[in-house]
């Protein structure tokens, strides 16, 4: 919950104690929403692995690599999909701790799981992948874990400050006090 | 172990080291796999271009023992697994191996079905589509190349046996390469990258977690201390000296505030002294 909110909140409920279990409940709807949002980091780590069982099995699902190819032309080198995965990992844990430094909200998860899938892709439709899964598979799950970990613990403090301010709320009747 | 600031502080950081070395060290193992491959093709292939080149002169001196003889040195190279001619009707004709002689080859197998799977057969291969590998018999990885052996002008019109010049294709020329030693170079390059990346990463997580604990966790395990031991006494106890600035204002404001509620007045001079102490 915002200060902002809290500060609107404070305002409407002018000291009386129906207004302090509207707060209660609004704090109450927060800590749901943080336990929903913190799995959502173990969720993606999830579709990512079913994602790899399938790379694993080789595709068998989709067309043959000459098939594909044949429509949109070569594809990319090895060495270049390498490199281009060397950057993106880089890059992701470099974003992750950013945002975990600055303690940021940010639901990205899902995106790397497709940019993951698209790396098995170009590997299987260049025909490497037997030599390559075990790269994009430590990438992705360096990626996700470090983005479980963050979206974690930053639940993990939402919620403790919020039954925090639940107990304030309990014991005084008013509204928690601002976060310097 | 999460709840700790050494583990809050730690787990991000290991976390990231170990799967950033991790898939360098795979993606670096892959391109120099794949660059070693490509070495030993162009290596297969030159070796492939010299048996041709001296098979042609035998041939055209109609020298059939001098090229038996060259295809016999060549596969008891170290290194070599088979030499083989086969003519145009895939039966061996030239073998290191003497068993394999007049022995048909099957054009569905591995090596030839490349160019054999149309109707007409494929007459030109790039270098890298004319290698294959595959496990022999014995059990060992072997790097094969198929070179065709081409029809030219003074083969068709050689006094010893004449080929017709819209012959295009007389024979191919199979030499197979042992790949043991290949493997043994990868081998000891995944034991010396496992290694490397092991060290490297003790070393940052070992770094990380010496500077953390001199700079931060130490200071406020003392800071900790003072507070705690303040609590229980009776007279309150100076700040430790020599914490880091931020430390030390908290302890300083702290100290002042504790003063404050038991009437005392501090010297500002000190104040001040205690406040840059550490500085």
């Amino acid at each position: 919950m915002t200060d902002m909110h809290k500060r609107q909140l404070s305002a409407d409920i002018n000291g009386t104690r129906d207004s302090a279990d509207i707060l209660r409940q609004e704090l109450t709807k927060e800590i749901s929403r943080l336990n929903r949002f913190s799995t959502r980091g173990i969720l993606a780590l999830s579709l990512f692995l079913v994602v790899s069982i399938l790379a694993w099995w080789g595709f068998s699902f989709l067309p043959a690599p000459d098939t594909v190819t044949a429509v949109l032309g070569k594809p990319p080198s090895a060495n270049i999909i390498g490199i281009a995965l060397l950057l993106y990992t880089f890059s992701a844990i470099l974003l992750s701790l950013s945002r975990m430094t600055a303690g940021i909200e940010h639901r990205s998860s899902f995106s790397h799981v497709g940019f993951l899938t698209a790396f098995f892709l170009f590997y299987y439709f260049g025909k490497s992948l037997e030599e390559n899964y075990w790269a994009v598979f430590g990438s992705g799950i360096t990626i996700l874990g470090v983005e479980s970990y963050r979206i974690w613990t930053f639940c993990a403090e939402g919620i403790s400050k919020n039954r925090e301010d639940i107990e304030y709320v309990t014991r005084t009747g008013r509204p928690p006090p601002q976060e310097l | 172990m999460f709840a700790t600031l050494a583990g809050k502080a730690l787990v991000p950081v290991g976390l990231a080291v170990t799967g950033f070395m991790v898939v360098c060290c795979l993606i670096l193992y892959s391109v120099i796999r794949e660059d070693l491959h490509h070495g030993e093709i162009v290596h297969a292939t030159n070796l492939a271009d010299t048996i041709l080149k001296s098979a042609r002169y035998a041939m055209n001196k109609s020298d059939r023992e001098m090229l038996a003889t060259i295809i016999r040195n060549v596969g008891e190279q170290k290194g070599v697994d088979h030499v083989r001619i086969f003519n145009k009707k895939g039966i061996v004709t030239f073998s290191a191996k003497s068993g394999e002689i007049n022995r048909q080859v099957d054009k569905n197998t591995e090596g030839c079905i490349v160019c054999h799977k149309g109707a007409v057969p494929v007459t030109n291969l790039g270098t890298m589509q004319q290698a294959r590998t595959f496990r022999n018999p014995d059990g060992t990885d072997v790097m094969a190349i198929t070179a065709p052996i081409y029809n030219e002008t003074d083969c068709s019109s050689a006094a010893c046996h004449v080929h017709l010049p819209g012959q295009k294709v007389l024979g191919t020329l199979d030499i197979g390469l042992s790949r043991a030693e290949l493997e043994r170079s990868l081998t000891m390059l995944r034991i010396q990258m496992i290694i490397f990346t092991l060290m490297s990463l003790i070393l940052t997580i070992g770094g990380v977690t010496a500077l953390l604990k001199r700079n931060v966790f130490l200071p406020l395990q003392r800071l900790r201390n003072y507070v705690e031991l303040s609590t229980k006494k009776n007279d309150i106890p100076e700040p430790p000296p020599h914490l880091p600035h931020d430390l030390d204002i908290i302890a300083t404001s702290y100290y002042s505030a504790r003063m404050n509620a038991a009437g005392k007045k501090q010297n500002p001079e000190e104040s001040i002294n205690d406040f840059n102490k550490g500085n």
